[in-house]
């Protein structure tokens, strides 16, 4: 199978919707990194638009287009140069950047509560495994901890430990590896005001001591994540690529 | 409001020209596609996410989106249209995938292969007679035809599709390539 036919496929299926995990991920990253991977999207989803055109017309109920328009005050257009950010606008549409200075909409948003309270009961569920973990470290036990979800699977892949005295780490629950010249950059968001801040930057997931010695003490329902960046980390200071994991803080009893 | 869009090529608004307005800033740009494709852009998401106040929280994180990439889109290459559903159906896909999973999992109806074929047909049924998309879907035998339109209508992935048709993962995956490349071929 030659490679055009396999980024087609991979295009195709993108376009469809069906990728999870790792794929999505992959697919995601060609999205931003290969621009013959962008136009082949491009391409599928034109092939598949008619299917867009049949759906219902569902007309908004209460104020909407207000609830939109309130948002865009605190939203500017920018410019954008890059041409592969056209494609970056359809390949993740990211939660965590939403939560940033300027996007208050996910904070308003039912699904992302929602998502926080599925979070929550994750991490429920999993502080189990971290139970198990700190069983031969009663010493050292964290005041906080945060389950970090893999996007798509939404399965555990990472724990971040927060301790009294301010060390804070991150435990990978799988194996998970940078693409090749690129980075895995580690994320926290504790308001939205301040916006997202780079905490940690790893070629693969391993064991690792986060810097968080400039920041406020972490809190409960502190949101960190795990982006896909330039080897250096990413250049805007902000998240740039997809998500590969996130999760919220919740005390450790 | 202006005409109520009933299909892509009998749109009133140019969407290309109003992206390329929202780029510049012009809030009336975006109010413009809203009108035109806000309704439409709810009944896609909804067919994804299944709730109706969940499609219009996809449908204002799209806006937002729209309004943020406008500049980035590239009129000379066209398809404003699908670029803007894009935006939706992912938005929608995120959700459904990482936000609402759980919920929405406990909604589903276990489906046999028929009921899965009587939904897509009825979908494919709605299509135009002059699509390409139609008369190309029309060419798979229905059982494949099913599983590109559910996929793509409803955000149903291999693993759930495998379910739905009670097949192995590794079939559907076969299944739906061989099905992609089909309509690769027939498809201009």
């Amino acid at each position: 199978m030659s490679d055009a036919t396999t980024r087609d496929e991979l295009a195709a299926e993108h376009a469809l919707g069906v990728l999870e995990g790792e794929d999505a991920a992959r697919a995601d990253a060609l999205m931003e990194q290969d621009p013959a991977f962008a136009a082949a999207v491009t391409e599928w989803r034109v092939r598949l638009s008619d299917l867009d055109a049949i759906a219902d017309r569902a007309a908004p109920s209460g104020d909407l287009w207000g609830r939109i328009e309130s948002g865009l005050a605190a939203t500017p257009a920018k410019p954008e140069s890059s041409p592969a950010s056209v494609e970056a606008a359809t390949a993740h549409v990211l939660p965590f950047r939403s939560a940033g200075a300027a996007r208050p909409s996910i904070w308003q948003s039912l699904p992302a509560w929602r998502a926080a309270t599925g979070f929550a009961a994750a991490a429920a569920v999993v502080l189990a495994v971290g139970a198990a973990y700190f069983a031969d470290k009663a010493a050292r036990t964290p005041t906080l901890v945060a389950v970090l979800l893999e996007e798509g699977s939404a399965q555990p892949a990472a724990v971040v430990n927060a301790f009294a005295d301010g060390r804070t780490e991150l435990v990978p629950l799988r194996a998970i590896a940078a693409p090749p010249g690129r980075a895995l950059e580690i994320w926290t968001l504790w308001d939205r005001a301040v916006g997202p801040k780079s905490v940690g930057l790893i070629g693969e997931a391993r064991a690792t001591r986060l810097d968080l010695s400039k920041l406020p003490k972490p809190g409960p329902n502190q949101l960190f994540e795990i982006t896909v960046e330039p080897a250096s980390g990413s250049p805007t200071g902000r998240p740039t690529g997809p998500i590969l994991m996130k999760g919220l803080t919740a005390t450790a009893l | 409001m202006s005409m109520p869009a009933e299909h892509t090529l009998d749109a009133p608004v140019d969407l290309a020209a109003e992206l390329a307005r929202c780029a510049a800033g012009e809030r009336d740009a975006l109010r413009r596609i809203y009108d035109a494709e806000g309704a439409r852009m709810i009944g896609v998401a909804l067919r994804i996410v299944g709730r109706r106040a969940v499609a219009e929280e996809v449908v204002h994180d799209a806006f937002l989106q729209i309004w943020q990439k406008a500049a980035g889109f590239a009129p000379e290459r066209g398809h404003a249209r699908s670029w803007l559903y894009a935006i939706v159906r992912h938005r929608a896909l995120n959700v459904l995938r990482v936000e609402t999973r759980t919920d929405l999992v406990e909604d589903f109806e276990p489906m046999g292969l028929t009921s899965a074929e009587e939904d897509a047909e009825a979908i494919v049924s709605r299509l135009s007679e002059a699509s390409a998309l139609r008369r190309c879907l029309e060419r798979l035998d229905p059982t494949r035809r099913s599983l590109i339109v559910l996929a793509y209508v409803h955000g149903l992935t291999h693993g759930e599709l495998a379910g739905r048709l009670r097949v192995p993962l590794g079939t559907m995956k076969s299944w739906m390539r061989r099905s992609l490349s089909s309509l690769r071929e027939c498809l201009p």
